[in-house]
This record gives C-alpha cells, structure tokens and sequence, in this order.
C-alpha cells in the first residue's frame, strides 16, 4: 500500500468503525428520499435537465427490469404471417394485384415527365426574393437601390473574380461562402467532409443556380475521390451529386446526403 | 579558497549545509496542487451552465439586430473563453516530464508511461485549438444573422459544435483525473537535499530499518515484495535533516523483464544523489543465498557511481558475520572490495574497511545507530566536499567569519577539569553495580513480605537514634510546628542581636550617666538628627550616581556646577583634574553657535579675535560627540558580513531610505520638483510702457 494511503492504511490496522455499516446501510437508503426532493424542488434550467436525466435512467431501469422477467417457460408463439400469404379462401383471386402493378408503372411516367426526380427530398419550401436578396443603398445619397446582397450561402469557385465593384449587381460576401459540404452515404450511414465542385440545381428558380446559392433541396456536385469509388468499367468516380438536407445559412455548415 | 578560511569544524559544516539549503533550489514537488479534472459529461455542464448565468438571457425578437446579434456572438464568445480557460489551467497543471527533475520525470515515466501521458494532452490542447476556431467561424457568421432566430440558431450550432469537441476528449479527460489522483499521493521525495537511499533484495529488512530510525509506519510482513511503492521517512543527524528512501526490492534479473515495482527503485538509484545503503542478509532468512545477493550487487554496481557506498549486514542475532562459510565470506569480501573503490573514488583516503561494511540486527536494535550515522556522516562530507569545489561558495563566503579570540599572551590556558572527574572517569570502566533496593527486595521474600526500613539512611548526630519513634504530641503542644532544621543558627543569630542591643543600651545609658545641661541635650539631639539626616542623604546620592547625573539641570538653575568648578575642586584636594575634565566635556553637547559677526565692522575687536576664533573652532570640533572607536562608513570588519566596501555603503543606503516616512497623502515630494521651462517667455521677454527692464 503506498504511504499516502491514510485511510486504507488506518482500516488495515484499527478495521472498520462499530457502526460503519449500520451508518452507510442508512445513508443509502436515505438517497431515494433525498433524490425524490430534489427532482421536486429543482426549478428552471436545472429541473428540466433534471429531469431528462432521470427520465433517461428510468427509460433504461424499465428495460432492464422487463429483461429479467422474461421467463423461459413455454409459452404459445404467434408466428409471424407471411408476406402476401393467402388464406385459403382467397387462393384464386390474383387479379387486383396485376392492377396494382400497372397503376404503379403509369405513375411513375407520369411523374418523369413532370420532372419529379427520385431525391430524398422532393419538395421544399420555397425562398421568397426579400428573403434571400438585402437591398444596398448606394451613391452620393444614398439613393440607388439597385445593389443587392445574397443572405443565404453561396458557392463561388476557385477561379472565381469578381466583378468590378461599381458594375456588381449581387454581392456575395465572403463569409458565407462554403467550400465544403458534410455529405452523408445514405447506405453506409458515415458522413465525409468532401470538397465542392459547384452548384447543379437550385429548386427555387435558374437564377439562383446561376449566382449559386445553396439553400436547403439544392443539389450539388462533390469530390468524392476520397471515397475511393470505381464504376464497374474500372474508371475512379471523382463527382457526386448530394442534396443538402439543412438551412445552411442557420446551421453555418452544409449538410447534403449523397445521391447514389 | 580564500586566506583567511580554515579548515572548518564538523559544526561549522553542519552550518554551511543549513544555510546553502536555504539558499538551494527549492521547488517542491508538490503535485496535489493540481486541479480535478471533470470528466466529459460534467465539463459541457459546467461551462453551459456558467454561460447560462453570468449571460443576460433575455432577448426579443423587436429589438434593433445589431443588439441581437451582440447578444448571440457574447454568448458564443464567452462559452469559448470558459472552455479555454479551463483547459488551459488543465495543460498548465499537469507537470511537463520535460521540464522537472529526471527523477520526478523518469519515475512518472514508469508509472504512467509517458507517451500516453504525452498524447493525452496533447488531444486536450488540440480540443482548445479546435474550439478557438469554432467559435471564430460562429462569430464571423453572426454578423450576417438577419433574424432573430436565425442568430439563435447559429448560436446553438456554435455551442453544440464546441460540446462535441468536449465530448470526444473524454477518455483523455477521465485518465488524466486518475493520474492525477495517484500522483497526488506519490511521497514528497525532495530531489537536491540529503538522501539516504536503502535497496537489497525482498525482505532482508529494509523497511524495519527504515521504521527504526525513521517515523515511517512501513509495512514489514514475512512475505516477500511487501513494500510495492517507494517510501519516505526523515531523520536527524548533527542538527540537519536527512530524507531515508526505502525502495521495494530489487530482483537479479536483466533490465528489460523488470516489473514497474522494481523500476521505481531503479530510478530512484539512478537519479538521486544519494549515500546508498546496500542490505545483505547473511542469515538468509529472506529466502535468498548471499550468491544470489551478491550476483544482485554486482549487476547494480554501475549505478553506485559517484554514490557513498556502505554495505549492511543485516539479521546478525541469527548469523553472525564470522561465522558464514569460506565462500560466502569471499563474496563478501569482493563486494567490500568494490564499495571500497567509490570510497577512494570519493576522494578520501582509505580508512579502515569498517566504515564501508556494517553489521547490524534490527530485531535487537544493535548497530542500527551507528550505521544510520555512518551513512549520514559520509553523504555529508561528500556534500560539503562538492560545494567547496563549486564556484557558488564564493558569493557567500564573506558571510562567514570565525571569530578566534586574539592571544593576550603566549600563556597556555587548556581546559580544567577537577581531578576528581578525571578520577571517576577512569574509573567508570570497573564502576560495580550498585545494590538497590529492588535486589534487596528480592532477597527477602519479595513484594508483599519484605519492607523495606526508610529510616536506614537518616543522617542523625548518634546513630542509635535512627529507628526511634519520634513523638507527635508533646506537653500538649504539636511537635511538627517547633520542628525547624536551622534551628541552632536561629538561636544564635537571636543571640547575637540580643548581646548588640544590650550594648547599644549601655552605650546610651552612658551618655545619660553624664550631666549634661538641657541646652546641651537639646544640642545633642539636634547633632544626631542632622547625622542621621546626612547618612539618609548619602544613601540615596549613593544608589542614583551611576545611573543618572548627580544634579538634574533643573535643581541647578544659577549654574553652579561646571566643569571649571569641579576642576577647582579636584585640584584643590591635590588630584588631576586635567583627564576627568576631558571625558565630561566629550559627554556635553555643544553650544550653538554664535551670530557670526560682519567682518566689515569690526576693527574694534581684533585683539579678541583670534582668540575667540580658536575658541569656537574647538567648540565645533567637540561637538556632535562622536565615538571615537568607531570606524568610517566605507571600511568592511570582517565580522559584518559584507562582501566589499561598495555593497556595505549600499546597505547603508537602503536602511536609511527604509525608514523614511511614506508620501502617503501624496504631496509634492522631492521627484516632483521639476521646472517645466527654465526661461519662461513671458518672464523673460516684453517691453514695458515706462521703466526700464533691467530686471525683472
């Protein structure tokens, strides 16, 4: 036992007080009292955490508890139905079935023809002008209004200059504008930070697609190098497309789900 | 060395090792200072919650956005400053095995391996970047929030990116708080000060040793590798402090298989300048032959270098050293043969081999002190050896001054002791046990039978008398309360005063026998009060003449008693009066100075002027009496402690600056006097309407 040990030290040689255990068997039972005030006279921010503390605990005390009672006497088991099983009655009919298949084909033309691609999110809210330009006021006065500034994210290239200030009509700043994306595999379920390449289609309007705001539906074009993935031809992919699945502008980074 | 240092006594060595310890670095390796460190969960909750407090948290969405905005990047701000600051004080805290003493830093090593030790800190500092640049990034961002909400949002993604970053260190976190839990309780081993290092093999007895000389409560049970950690008593040799560091024992076995026990003992015996004790057990009760001890000895040799080397054998009330076999004997021989080279090594000249192989038995405390002094004599003299060759003696060796008493003459004066303690002395040797009453008690029977007489050693005129009974009531009065043992000089002194009296009576009644008329009785009386009033009067000038001035200033207003006077008197009772008048004269102060007359006008005195001008220069030169046997400010005497003229003036300084009065009210003190222009324009230049300028 090492020499600072004082208390183990002082167990060893004089043992435990006459009432150590009577005293420590109480003060644990006294806990649940003193736990049970506290959780009801916990205010505010303390008592809500608090109590999601403990609702977590008990979540987990019920499971345990439900997985000690599971006996393992015999008990009647109800096997699960079979998908598409008939009962024996119904054996003949098939019919409705062969419907439902081509009602499905017709469909799925029709939606190709609207343009209705097969993404994880197929409609958005739309972004109205006032909300993603801010007008500048500009000249001597203070009158011109014709400037205007991109609220939401934008992605310019590498190469990209800008205009000569006194022509520019959108402004971009530069604080928001990304260069990446945290793009998650819809199968492997692991994000990457990848690399943009550009902007592929903005679903409020060619506009923005054109000055590449990224908002939230947005698909956009990634390096996928990373990812090390070959086409059965035996060529490296290197771009993907993802859609992004958040408000950029609120959550300051992008999050898109890869299109595979 | 300079001249006027001898070689100093074993007190004076003692002396120089107290004060160079005050001086010594003095670091404590105190490693329970650190702070605890919370683990993950408890670190989000700490800073959120502090943020949540010492925040304002009231916002709405009316207010002008710029104030929202202000709202949202302080909160941010802040959240990343606490995170800061409290790893900071982490990474602070935690000692760097780089930067402290190699035995600290090696001993930490075999602990808790330093690579580990080194990485977790080093992901808790990149967890500090990494928040640092978060919270850039967020702020950046704010400026461009529009929106209430949207800057909230922002403000919850900033701090949730900044909790994520926290959580993902804490296993760094939760092994940090453990090892900083156990290096708390490491034993404060003082690296630099005197050591007394104590290794052999597993229960040969080191930790007996240890609890015998030391306050140390080490564990000492039969079972081999008891000791598991290394242990730190002090003691106390020639009024200085030793430390006494029993290790757990070392096995012979080759470097790499060595367990983390036995390397704490490794590099405590590697890094701490040390006397090193190397325990052998001859007995070989410990399980192992004094070959395998041996063998262990010489494959540890090469880390005694440089080290006071004393080899104790121990358990000596069940073997004793002469009688082990030939072989054993040799071994023996060959590890003090070795322990003798570092002696030599060391400088000294080779003594006889007893202080280098010891014997001792700890169940019988024989030998124990003596190999504790041993040890401790020879780890100091190493010491003082080494900081004598240091060129750090030099700064404090005018500290140092042995004062010897100048020889009067050449007469011899040894000491003097009474032949009557030489005698004794000698005889102490052949002293025979004295019979005590206890022996005499056995003797006879025992406790309850025998009495003893305490009356045997009465010391009474006739011997016969010493067992009487002394009466307690005699004629009705208390024999105690007329008990006195001065009672003959009681009675003698009585009667000396009586016979006094009586022949002051006569001496009176003599007088009376005589016809004396009643005016020359009154005269008598008279002539007798006066007497008796001089006698009085003497007394009390004779016990106040020393300590004060016989006539007070103020009795003596017309100024009777000079200086002249007294010189008057003495030499009218044919004395020389010439040396007193001197020494009373450098005691007064001297007079003020006149008003210096103009010289313009005074033609009329030219008869008194010289005289007068010699007169006051020796009034002036008397004046401000001063000591004469004391030297000038910028001599150095030997025994100030100063190092040269220059520091001593320096010290001067200091003392009077130290007790000038503070500028407390903070008025114009003399740094303040300055003159901001010293030709003024507007005093210095301009015309005047009518007048001239000739000043101005």
């Amino acid at each position: 036992m090492p020499q600072g040990d004082y208390i183990e030290l002082h167990r060893k040689r004089n043992g435990y007080r006459l009432d150590h255990f009577e005293r420590k068997r109480k003060k644990e039972a006294r806990e649940v009292h003193k736990r049970s005030q506290v959780a009801q006279t916990a205010l505010g921010i303390k008592g809500k955490m608090f109590a999601k503390k403990r609702y977590a605990e008990k979540a987990l005390m019920k499971k345990t508890l439900a997985m000690h009672e599971e006996s393992s006497s015999r008990r009647k088991v109800d096997d699960d139905v079979h998908e598409g099983a008939v009962p024996a009655y119904l054996l003949d009919r098939d019919a409705t079935t062969r419907a439902k298949v081509l009602s499905n084909t017709v469909k799925q033309k029709r939606k190709e023809k609207a343009g209705k691609w097969d993404v994880p999110l197929p409609k958005v809210r739309p972004v109205a002008e006032d909300e993603m330009f801010k007008v500048i006021r500009t000249g001597k006065r203070k009158t011109k209004q014709w400037k205007r500034m991109i609220t939401k994210v934008t992605f310019v290239g590498q190469g990209f200059t800008r205009k000569p200030p006194k022509y520019e009509r959108f402004i971009r700043p530069s604080g928001l504008r990304f260069t990446k994306a945290h793009v998650t595999h819809p199968e492997l379920k692991c994000t990457f930070n990848l690399e943009m390449i550009g902007v592929k289609k903005n679903p409020n309007g060619p506009m923005y697609t054109s000055l590449g705001v990224v908002t939230k539906g947005t698909i956009i074009e990634v390096n996928v190098s990373e990812l090390g993935l070959v086409t059965p031809a035996g060529k490296v992919v290197w771009g993907k497309y993802a859609q992004v699945t958040n408000n950029p502008e609120n959550d300051g980074c992008i999050n898109a789900v890869l299109l595979v | 060395m300079s001249q006027g240092f001898r070689a100093p006594s074993s007190f004076a060595l003692s002396a120089v090792s107290a004060f160079w310890h005050r001086f010594s670095d003095m670091v404590q390796y105190n490693f329970k200072k650190i702070t605890k460190v919370p683990t993950g969960k408890d670190f989000v909750d700490i800073v959120l919650s502090r943020t949540q407090r010492q925040t304002p948290t009231v916002v709405h969405k009316g207010y002008a956005i710029n104030r929202i905005r202000q709202f949202y990047m302080r909160k941010v701000k802040f959240t990343q400053t606490n995170f800061h600051e409290k790893l900071s004080t982490i990474i602070e805290e935690f000692p760097r095995l780089d930067d402290i003493h190699p035995f600290y830093g090696d001993l930490l090593h075999v602990l808790y391996n330093k690579d580990h030790y080194k990485l977790a800190l080093g992901q808790i500092n990149t967890a500090r970047n990494l928040i640092g640049k978060i919270a850039k990034d967020y702020v950046k961002l704010l400026k461009y929030g529009d929106s209430l909400y949207r800057c909230k949002a922002l403000k919850v993604a900033a701090l949730g990116r900044m909790c994520t970053v926290t959580k993902r260190i804490g296993p760094s976190l939760a092994y940090l708080d453990q090892i900083r839990q156990h290096m708390a309780r490491l034993p404060s081993i003082d690296p630099n000060t005197r050591t007394i290092l104590i290794c052999g093999y597993p229960n040969v007895g080191k930790s007996s040793f240890i609890n015998k000389i030391t306050r140390a409560d080490v564990d000492v049970q039969p079972y081999a590798f008891t000791t598991k950690s290394l242990f730190v008593g002090h003691t106390d040799y020639k009024y200085l402090r030793y430390q006494v560091i029993d290790t757990p024992g070392i096995l012979d076995r080759p470097f790499e298989d060595r367990n983390i026990i036995e390397m704490c003992s490794i590099t405590a015996l590697a890094h701490l300048r040390a006397a090193v004790l190397f325990f052998l057990d001859i007995s070989g009760s410990c399980g192992y032959t004094i070959a395998q001890q041996s063998a262990l000895f010489h494959s540890i040799k090469s880390l005694f270098m440089n080290k006071p080397l004393i080899i104790v054998c121990n358990k000596t009330d069940l073997q004793s050293l002469e009688g082990i076999s030939e072989d054993d004997k040799k071994l023996v021989e060959e590890m003090k043969s070795e322990a003798m080279k570092t002696l030599i090594g060391q400088g000294g000249e080779p003594r006889e081999g007893a202080e280098v192989l010891l014997t001792m038995s700890t169940l019988t405390e024989e030998g124990v002190i003596a190999v504790k002094n041993a040890a401790c004599e020879r780890l100091l003299d190493q010491r003082v050896e080494i900081k004598m060759k240091s060129k750090k003696i030099n700064d404090c060796l005018n500290r140092f001054h042995v004062a010897v008493p100048k020889p009067r003459d050449q007469k011899e004066r040894p000491p003097c002791i009474p032949q009557a303690v030489l005698e004794a002395k000698a005889k102490e040797a052949e002293k025979e046990k004295k019979r005590l009453e206890r022996d005499l008690e056995e003797e006879n029977g025992g406790a309850g039978v025998y009495s003893a007489s305490l009356k045997k050693h009465y010391l009474l005129a006739n011997d016969e008398w010493k067992e009487d009974n002394m009466p307690e009531i005699l004629d009705g009065h208390n024999v105690y309360d007329f008990v006195d043992p001065d009672i003959l000089q009681r009675l003698e002194e009585l009667e000396k005063e009586e016979g006094l009296l009586q022949e002051q009576e006569d001496d009176e009644v003599d007088m009376d026998v005589e016809d004396l008329t009643p005016q020359q009785q009154k005269e008598l009386a008279e002539i007798r009060k006066k007497k008796s009033l001089l006698i009085r009067e003497h007394r009390i000038k004779k016990s106040t003449a020393e300590s004060r001035p016989t006539v007070p200033r103020k009795f003596d207003k017309d100024k009777k008693f000079t200086s002249e006077r007294m010189g008057r008197q003495l030499s009218s009772l044919g004395l020389d009066p010439s040396k007193a008048m001197e020494r009373v004269r450098s005691k007064s102060r001297g007079r003020k100075r006149e008003r210096s007359t103009d010289h313009g006008g005074d033609d009329m005195n030219v008869d008194d002027d010289g005289s007068n001008k010699k007169m006051r220069v020796r009034l002036l030169s008397r004046s401000g009496s001063r000591s004469r046997s004391r030297p000038p400010t910028d001599v150095v005497v030997p025994g100030e402690g100063f190092k040269d003229s220059a520091q001593k003036v320096k010290a001067f300084k200091l003392g009077k600056k130290s007790v000038q009065k503070r500028n407390k009210d903070a008025r114009k003190g003399e740094g303040d006097r300055v003159i901001p222009t010293l030709k003024p324009k507007h005093l210095f230049s301009g015309k005047r309407s009518n007048g001239k300028t000739t000043r101005r």
